[in-house]
């Protein structure tokens, strides 16, 4: 008697696991289709073309397998990089788990894994958490951008300027026929709809960029509100990764939220154009994001830790970018493993850069990818440069 | 014939009291079996969909492949073969420990201290699994700096541990006195009693608990992502390296906006849930046969 029932427990437990799985995927996935992703850039083996090749070190012939962990954002991305330099090199394999960048910041805090991943710099504190007398390094592999999705019927094209993004999700703008939106929406009839606000419930890089922006461009958002990895949000519902807030767009007529730019190309989510600082209103792309990214590039700062970048110069400029890192200790304890990694990110930063803007990331300005592969040179295993 | 004799109260006489009172009956009636009705839509949806959208994911490279890059091409079997090596080897660790705690308490603790060790045990059970994988973490993860498998097996051991304790001792509370006075009657051994009547007799039940314990485990997710990590590698039998599983294939591919990566969690979502009900209706099928035995 007791079995069965504790069998009937367990199994609707389970059951109820299982459909929390399910409905994630439902809400990730737009379409049901059985359509694969659409074609990708695959980077070849090939040197770097046009221009002057640079002379990248090769990983050593032994098996060696690489650990990382970190940010969800560029996962994509750095798969594909695996893929496809475990195609030229098949003794090198590299291991990379999602986990999110305040893991990837821990982990390789904690020396758990040989590499990690963040979307945001570490902060000086994560910095002063580092074992003693180590040193990470930021070495920067790609930008995104941070959208604003939204989910109106019968309306194709947004257009929203700062106060707007920054009226919304402080909740003073409660209804999408408010004539502060249809200033930017000539021609456009905007529903009598209430505004649904869905943003992270979890602390994510997406969300420092994000309120970066808002507290830059509203003082009533950096006085009420401020910014960081995780707010206390005046308005609206939370959810839990960009899945979980394209889902509650998605579901919700009259909802809005933020996600990368990556995200919301993949998902086939619209997104509004923003106001720039030159007064444009531009859709957020690739090609946004690496204006965005030229424009600021001169002030680089000399560690690498570039906060999100808002509002900078240019007519295409798209307003709210941010580098993706990848966390390497200075002084590598294992030489054959730092050879083989310092190998594969120098790679990464050149032929590497190719595959980005198929899978909806910008690829390093050239400033700043010398900057990375400066920083890469420093890497030193026993005292001495991994490439001198 | 007695009832005239007999004053029958107002309230009970009134016609429509009795009405109100049939009508009470049925409505609630209605209303439990909507509320079980109710309680089973979900059992049955999450069937009919892993079902629907897992059966179409299913293909060979599922089986055979490793993860890719975007799911194009890739598959799950570094999770299959994952799940199967660290439930295996949890279940190796949790059995001998479950069963023989569930012995003691059963057979030879006091009342007092059986009292306690089984409120610890439930305490166990209720305590969320994400804390079972950070605690693994601290003294697994961290002292070696790296993340393995071995630690996953143990936090899914931690977490078997538990169930498989109670259910030996409630099966073991089953077992008729009377063949363990007999046996003793007889002048066999205490330790032979319990093994070779008590144990004997309440084994079908003990290895149902056993199995409710490996579907548990083999469902995990939390007590993983901390210690065994996942892994897009395939690994066979090196447990000092990180390792995949199911539900952290399902965990990390149903968050993608990748149309792929989607298919491939439904896949697996599938493929575990297939493993889940096997096991549960091996259970049933033997607590069945226990029951007309």
């Amino acid at each position: 008697m007791s079995i069965s029932r504790t069998s009937r427990v367990t199994g609707l437990s389970l059951a109820a696991a299982l459909l929390a799985a399910a409905c994630s995927t439902g809400g990730a996935t737009t379409a049901p289709s059985a359509a694969p992703a659409g074609p990708i850039d695959s980077p070849t083996g090939s040197p770097a073309s046009g221009g002057a090749a640079i002379a990248v070190p090769t990983p050593p012939s032994a098996a060696i397998t690489l650990q990382g962990a970190g940010a969800t954002f560029p996962a994509p991305l750095y798969q594909s990089w695996f893929d496809a330099y475990g195609g030229l090199y098949p003794n090198l394999k590299i291991d990379y788990q999602a986990v999110g960048s305040g893991a990837g910041i821990k982990a390789i805090t904690q020396q758990t894994v040989d590499f990690g991943a963040s979307d945001a710099p570490m902060k000086d504190a994560d910095i002063a958490a580092l074992p003693s007398g180590t040193t990470v390094l930021h070495i920067p592999t790609a930008l995104g951008a941070v959208v604003v999705i939204y989910n109106l019927a019968g309306v194709a094209t947004l257009n929203l300027d700062a106060q707007n993004v920054a009226d919304i999700f402080l909740g003073t703008i409660t209804n999408w026929n408010d004539p502060k939106i249809a200033a930017n929406n000539p021609g456009v009839t905007l529903p009598d709809k209430p505004v649904l606000v869905v943003h992270r419930s979890d602390g994510s890089g997406t969300t420092n960029a994000f309120t970066s922006y808002l507290s830059a461009v509203s003082t009533d958002w950096s006085t009420k509100v401020g910014k960081g990895t995780d707010v206390k949000w005046p308005t609206g519902i939370g959810a839990k990764g960009n899945d979980g807030v394209a889902g509650g767009v998605q579901q919700n007529d009259g909802a809005v939220g933020y996600v990368e730019l990556n995200y919301a190309t993949q998902a086939k989510i619209p997104a509004a154009n923003l106001k720039n600082a030159d007064g444009a209103f531009v859709a957020a792309s690739t090609a946004g994001v690496t204006a965005a990214a030229n424009a600021a590039a001169a002030s680089f700062p000399a560690d690498n830790r570039q906060a999100p970048i808002i509002n900078g110069p240019g007519a295409d400029t798209y307003p709210i970018a941010s580098y993706t890192y990848l966390l390497v200790f200075q002084d590598q304890k294992d030489a054959a493993k730092a050879q083989a990694l310092v190998a594969f990110i120098a790679w990464a930063l050149t032929d590497g850069q190719a595959a980005e803007e198929g899978l909806g990331y910008a690829p390093l300005p050239a400033a700043v990818q010398q900057k990375a592969l400066a920083t890469l040179h420093t890497v030193t295993t026993g005292g001495s440069p991994v490439w001198p | 014939m007695t009832a005239a004799a007999v004053p029958i109260p107002d309230h009970l006489r009134r016609a429509s009291g009795r009405e109100r009172r049939a009508v009470v009956d049925r409505s609630m009636r209605i209303v439990t079996l909507a509320c079980t009705v109710i309680a089973i839509i979900p059992l049955v949806a999450l069937l009919a969909f892993v079902t629907i959208n897992g059966v179409a994911a299913l293909n060979v490279d599922l089986i055979t492949k490793p993860p890719r890059a975007l799911g194009i091409g890739g598959g799950a079997v570094t999770a299959i073969t994952g799940s199967i090596q660290m439930v295996a080897l949890a279940t190796l660790i949790a059995v001998p420990v479950g069963l023989s705690a569930g012995v003691y308490v059963s057979e030879l603790a006091g009342h007092r201290t059986a009292g306690v060790i089984r409120f610890a045990a439930d305490v166990l059970v209720g305590i969320p699994s994400i804390l079972v994988g950070v605690f693994v973490f601290t003294f697994l993860v961290l002292p070696f700096k790296q993340y393995n498998a071995f630690a996953g097996s143990v936090a899914l051991a931690v977490i078997m541990v538990p169930v498989i304790m109670r259910t030996t001792e409630e099966i073991l509370k089953l077992v008729p006195g009377d063949l363990r006075e007999a046996s003793l009657a007889l002048g066999i051994r205490r330790w032979r009693t319990v093994l070779s009547v008590a144990v004997r007799v309440g084994w079908p039940g003990i290895l149902t608990g056993i199995m409710l314990a490996v579907a548990r485990a083999a469902g995990e997710t939390a007590p993983l992502i901390m210690t065994a990590l996942g892994s897009r590698l395939l690994n066979i039998g090196d447990f000092g390296r990180p390792m995949d599983a199911l539900p952290l294939f399902i965990y990390q591919n149903a968050r993608q906006p990748y149309p792929a990566l989607n298919e491939q969690a439904w896949g697996a979502a599938f493929l575990l849930l297939l493993a889940v009900l096997v096991i549960n209706i091996l259970v049933r099928a033997r607590s069945l046969r226990g029951t007309s035995r």
